[in-house]
């Protein structure tokens, strides 16, 4: 009750009351006195000149982050399909096969049986273009992560400008 | 200009215009931090922080009082620093470092301040961070109960308890280093 009895901020019943106590408590006299001791040496601390100017010079232009972040969403992307198609291409997972007979048949309907050929009697045959898919995405890989390194450094560079 | 048209400009992005809100209120955000951290390159530091993430959420300022809503980011700002000293505690609490102020009127009344200032400087610093806050708001920087409130995000019965055991706090810690109070 002393702290704001200091600063007038108690009602003024509550004020009453204080000042009654304070009448016949010398300990609570003795308290007051020596909190407004610590708020008059508070009030005499120096307000202190900062030794520079916080004005603020510039700030990073917010659209350079857009290019740097799609970049590399777009090279990230682009890598993972090459990855998929790698994938498939080895375990020949959108690949069908065709028995060899068939294709013999088509070939030369007068010839004779096939050889005997049990376990190598089908062929594969890649329903989708994997070595145009495979080279076409590592060069759009290449290009679009030498790309995002470039704008990445350039961003970089700004930036150190700034602070300098 | 006014105020009011200095903080629609800022929340525009006019950086000139927020530097003119910076101009005037610098001295008492950098006086904040150098009180609640007690260091000076480490005030600085938490000033321009705070000044520049006050300039970047310029567009989170709803209204109302600037002031107060600049001197809650600085707090903000100081209480990251002393909780990374916390982490690091070898890095905290180099000498205090004042510079002259260019109002003070003379060298022998400022010797003596300043001296006064690093006497209750390392004081303030033995208060938990809310209860100095509150006490460099109200006792060194005379803002209103009311106005602490808004900085600290609280009731006005929070900012009288945090002053009131700040201040007897301080009381105690002081009569222990300094000469017994008037």
């Amino acid at each position: 009750m002393l702290s704001p009895y200091i600063d007038c901020q108690l009602t003024s019943s509550e004020q009453g009351l204080v000042e009654a106590h304070l009448e016949r408590c010398d300990a609570c006299q003795r308290e007051l006195e020596a909190l407004r001791g610590v708020v008059n040496l508070l009030h005499r601390v120096p307000i202190v000149s900062p030794r520079r100017s916080f004005a603020l010079a510039e700030v990073v232009p917010k659209r350079r982050a857009a290019p740097v972040a799609l970049l590399s969403a777009a090279t990230g992307v682009a890598a993972s399909l090459l990855a998929f198609f790698f994938v498939s291409d080895a375990l020949n997972l959108f690949s069908s096969e065709v028995p060899v007979e068939e294709q013999l048949k088509e070939a030369t309907p007068l010839a004779g049986p096939p050889p005997d050929m049990a376990g190598a009697g089908y062929e594969v045959v890649e329903n989708w273009p994997f070595w145009q898919l495979e080279v076409s995405f590592s060069l759009l890989v290449v290009v679009l992560g030498a790309m995002t390194l470039i704008w990445w450094r350039r961003r970089k560079r700004g930036e150190k400008a700034l602070k300098s | 200009m006014e105020e009011g048209d200095l903080i629609l400009r800022s929340k525009e992005g006019d950086l000139d215009a927020f530097n003119q809100l910076v101009e005037k209120y610098q001295r008492q955000v950098y006086n904040l931090a150098l009180r609640m951290l007690s260091n000076a390159p480490a005030a600085e530091d938490a000033t321009q922080e705070a000044l520049l993430s006050a300039f970047k959420g310029m567009g989170k300022f709803r209204g109302g009082n600037f002031r107060a809503w600049l001197l809650r980011i600085v707090a903000n700002a100081c209480r990251d620093h002393l909780r990374s000293w916390r982490r690091r505690p070898a890095t905290s609490l180099d000498a205090l470092v004042l510079e002259p102020d260019r109002h003070a009127p003379s060298p022998e009344d400022y010797a003596l301040r300043r001296e006064l200032g690093e006497e209750i400087g390392k004081a303030l610093v033995a208060l938990p961070a809310d209860q100095r806050l509150a006490v460099i708001l109200y006792d060194i920087q005379g803002l209103s109960y009311e106005e602490i409130a808004q900085v600290m995000n609280s009731s006005l019965g929070t900012v009288k308890s945090r002053l009131s055991r700040g201040r007897a706090r301080l009381r105690q810690i002081m009569a222990q280093y300094m000469e017994p109070l008037p």
